[in-house]
């Protein structure tokens, strides 16, 4: 079914969606508003109250799913399947991309629309699919941003965050063929024009999933811009790809969730869009796809399954609250941790899927141990535990030096004896008494070397912290690849803007 | 929309390739976590909300009132307002002060009974769905001015819920520049749970294919972190909680 050809009123569809979204209303209309939110007294976010509560119990939720997985996920696929959804299982990164290439293929593609996803870019989707001579649009404005520039995400939530203005403006410029002010408003009514056009003729759109409901096997998509919606209403054919462990039971569950995602990815209460999928379009619907396929991904995560240090890995909702509260993130920005996840949660995914410490490289060491990603953590999961389990296995596999072996060894040796480790200040506390005693913090000069390059002392009480980093920050400059400052404001402000409440970045599965 | 016979086989053979690796698949985290695979549901005593929040609920003025203030932190707009007669008035100014040319809205009874059409009379008007041979993504797409009715909203939030059915298109509430949605009052909750609660209680069988949460107009900040609304979806929303 060609939409342009459809005549309303003489001309064609696309011309005349394009006249809607010229229209100078809606200009004047978003100019009043955003700078009412921008200027304006904005109501710092209502303190959403009992935040221990409800991250205790999305924490039970995720345990409990993980724990029972092979129920849930075989419940959710059956349910998935009863709706008329095309099911599809796949072990590894290249099944999925064969199980999509083959969809893609037999639809015929020519372009795909895409909504942010981190499992595509976990599986290198796109330059699959390009490989097929199928055209790849990611539609989320900051992907489509940096899909321009021919670059990857620096932030799960916030792709583009190193990029400014003007050179966004240089980008969209070169892709309009005229040149654009390095106006938001301006760069942004472009890209809305010029993806409308691609949802409109996209023969298939691909989505990831936030959550996975097993008892009506429907997929949960949270966003901001609307793009998600797009992709999973126009095109006649919608694939959906998710991690094996995104499931949760109940829509019931679903609160618990929409309550800790959205507030700790943007500081909203919730994402503008939430859209719960149950199967493809029904006979009697005059939108939505016609077929519908999921592909439930493993690729490297049932290895943390029956794994008593890192399963609680396969509980992460994917907000991104742990790289915004991370120093050492905040200092060297995403593209330095390599993998497709950076931050906290990448520096231990990235070597978890693969089972493989060597993958746990230099950069990956670039985390203190302050404990502030298990803070910021919705689901609790102690990832600077992981991080030392790492730093031992890796150990224990023969790399590293002599020096960090001893400090480490006495690490070990004091978690071993210890029953419990309540506060995370006092892993902390040992860890640096331990490796001051083994011959102080040693701040090697060149490029990443060593993990207690960034290691910041983690005893200090809060306040003083951040004054702390900034002397570690001068001190170990030379080493450092310095995040560019206008990004590290950028970064600054998300956090403030996130207590205020007024988030604007997008969610993906 | 008739597929062909090749395709329908192809997607058969997908099936069952499906189900044969589903077994395993299954079977391989059961044995990862140790233990046989059970058949029955296992028991789960933290579903759902915390216990404290599920007794949270506010009178339905201050319902109003957090919804009206929710929506416009969010960059939308809300009124409340008396009559549907008084809805009708609201969405015709509004059609008049931004000359709206298309408007598309959902095929509903009350929207049926609102005399719309006759109060907007320069504009072009669409009935979702009401003619098969149309073209419906389309004329959403060309709408200046979409209008629904909400299947419920919930203050906490300020969220409007929207469910897909042959009368209600998903692209009704999505493609529109302007969306305009009424509240029937007994249709605003307090939290989320409240809604959320009916799809377990319907059960899959009748859920509807699109179920949408609506919480203000589409937005990003992927530019230097500055706001931005009418991305891709509605940039301007009114709610409009009637009763
Ligand atoms: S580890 Fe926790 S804080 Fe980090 S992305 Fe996952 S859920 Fe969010």
């Amino acid at each position: 079914m060609s939409v342009t050809g459809t005549q309303a009123g003489g001309a064609t569809v696309k011309e005349r969606a394009g006249l809607a979204l010229n229209n100078d209303f809606l200009r004047k209309a978003v100019k009043f508003t955003t700078e009412r939110l921008r200027n304006g007294k904005i109501n710092a976010a209502e303190d959403h109250g009992n935040w221990d509560e409800w991250r205790e119990r999305g924490r039970q939720i995720r345990l409990h799913t993980i724990a029972h997985l092979d129920y849930y996920l075989n419940l959710f696929a059956d349910n998935a399947r009863a709706n008329g959804v095309n099911v599809h299982f796949a072990d590894t990164a290249a099944e999925a991309v064969q199980i999509s290439l083959d969809i893609a293929k037999r639809a015929e593609a020519k372009t795909v629309v895409k909504s942010k996803s981190m499992v595509t870019e976990e599986l290198h989707l796109n330059h699959a699919l390009e490989g097929i001579g199928v055209e790849a649009i990611e539609t989320d404005l900051g992907e489509y941003i940096i899909q321009l520039a021919g670059e990857t995400p620096s932030h799960i939530i916030i792709p583009a965050i190193h990029k400014n203005r003007y050179q966004i403006a240089e980008l969209l410029s070169a892709d309009a063929g005229e040149t654009l002010a390095p106006d938001t408003q301006v760069l942004a009514g472009f890209v809305r024009r010029k993806l409308r056009e691609k949802f409109l003729e996209a023969d298939i759109g691909m989505t990831g999933c936030n959550f996975a409901i097993a008892e009506t096997g429907s997929m949960v998509l949270f966003e901001n811009e609307g793009n998600a919606r797009m992709v999973t209403t126009v095109p006649k054919t919608q694939i959906t790809l998710m991690g094996m462990e995104r499931i949760i039971p109940s829509w019931s569950d679903l609160e618990v969730m929409a309550t800790l995602l959205p507030r700790s990815a943007t500081g909203q209460k919730l994402t503008v869009y939430m859209s719960g999928i149950t199967g493809p379009r029904r006979e009697v619907d005059a939108d939505g796809p016609e077929e519908m396929h999921i592909i439930i991904v493993d690729n490297g995560r049932s290895l943390q399954l029956g794994d008593p240090e890192f399963q609680e890995l396969l509980n992460c909702i994917r907000c991104g609250a742990c790289l915004n509260a991370c120093p050492v993130y905040r200092h060297i920005g995403g593209h330095a941790y390599g993998g497709t996840y950076s931050g906290p949660i990448g520096a231990v995914l990235t070597p978890a899927l693969k089972k493989n410490v060597a993958e746990w490289d230099d950069i990956a060491n670039a985390s203190s141990l302050c404990g502030a990603c298990y803070e910021a953590c919705p689901v609790k999961i102690p990832l600077h535990e992981m991080l030392i389990y790492l730093r031992r296995r890796k150990l224990e596999a023969g790399r590293g030096d002599k020096m960090e072996a001893l400090g480490m060894k006495g690490f070990a040796a004091v978690m071993s004896n210890a029953k419990r480790y309540g506060a995370v200040l006092k892993i902390g506390q040992l860890g640096q008494k331990l490796v001051v005693r083994d011959g102080g913090i040693r701040l090697k000069i060149g490029p990443l070397k060593g993990w207690n390059t960034y290691r910041v002392t983690p005893s200090l009480p809060k306040e003083s912290f951040r004054q702390q980093w900034k002397t570690m920050e001068e001190e170990i400059r030379h080493g450092l690849q310095d995040m560019d400052p206008a990004m590290k404001d950028r970064m600054e402000q998300i956090v403030k803007d996130r207590a205020a409440g007024k988030g604007g970045h997008g969610h993906h599965g | 929309m008739a597929k062909t016979d090749e395709h329908q086989a192809w997607l058969a053979e997908l099936e069952a390739k499906s189900r044969a690796k589903q077994v395993g698949f299954i079977n391989g985290i059961s044995g990862k976590l140790r233990r046989p695979r059970s058949a029955e549901p296992p028991a789960h005593p933290f579903r759902g909300a915390p216990e404290f929040w599920n007794e949270f609920e506010w009178p339905i003025d201050e319902r109003v009132e957090k919804f009206r203030a929710n929506f416009k932190a969010a960059g939308g707009h809300s009124e409340r307002l008396a009559t549907m007669e008084d809805a009708r008035a609201f969405i015709a100014s509004k059609a008049e002060e931004m000359s709206a040319k298309y408007v598309i809205r959902q095929n509903q009874p009350e929207l049926n009974a609102l005399g719309l059409e006759e109060a907007i009379p320069d504009a072009s008007f669409s009935v979702w769905n009401s003619d098969a041979e149309e073209h419906w993504k389309a004329r959403a797409a060309e709408a200046d001015f979409g209008i629904v009715v909400a299947d419920y909203a919930a203050a906490y939030t300020g969220s409007v819920t929207v469910l897909s059915s042959k009368d209600k298109g998903r692209s009704v509430s999505l493609l529109p520049t302007v969306l305009m949605v009424i509240i029937p009052i007994e249709r605003l909750h307090t939290r989320l749970g409240q809604i959320l609660v009916n799809f377990d209680q319907a059960g899959r069988e009748n859920l509807p294919a699109g179920i949408h949460f609506i919480s203000g107009p589409s937005r990003s900040a992927d530019i230097e972190n500055d706001l931005t609304i009418g991305v891709h979806g509605p940039g301007v929303v009114y709610t409009l909680i009637v009763g």
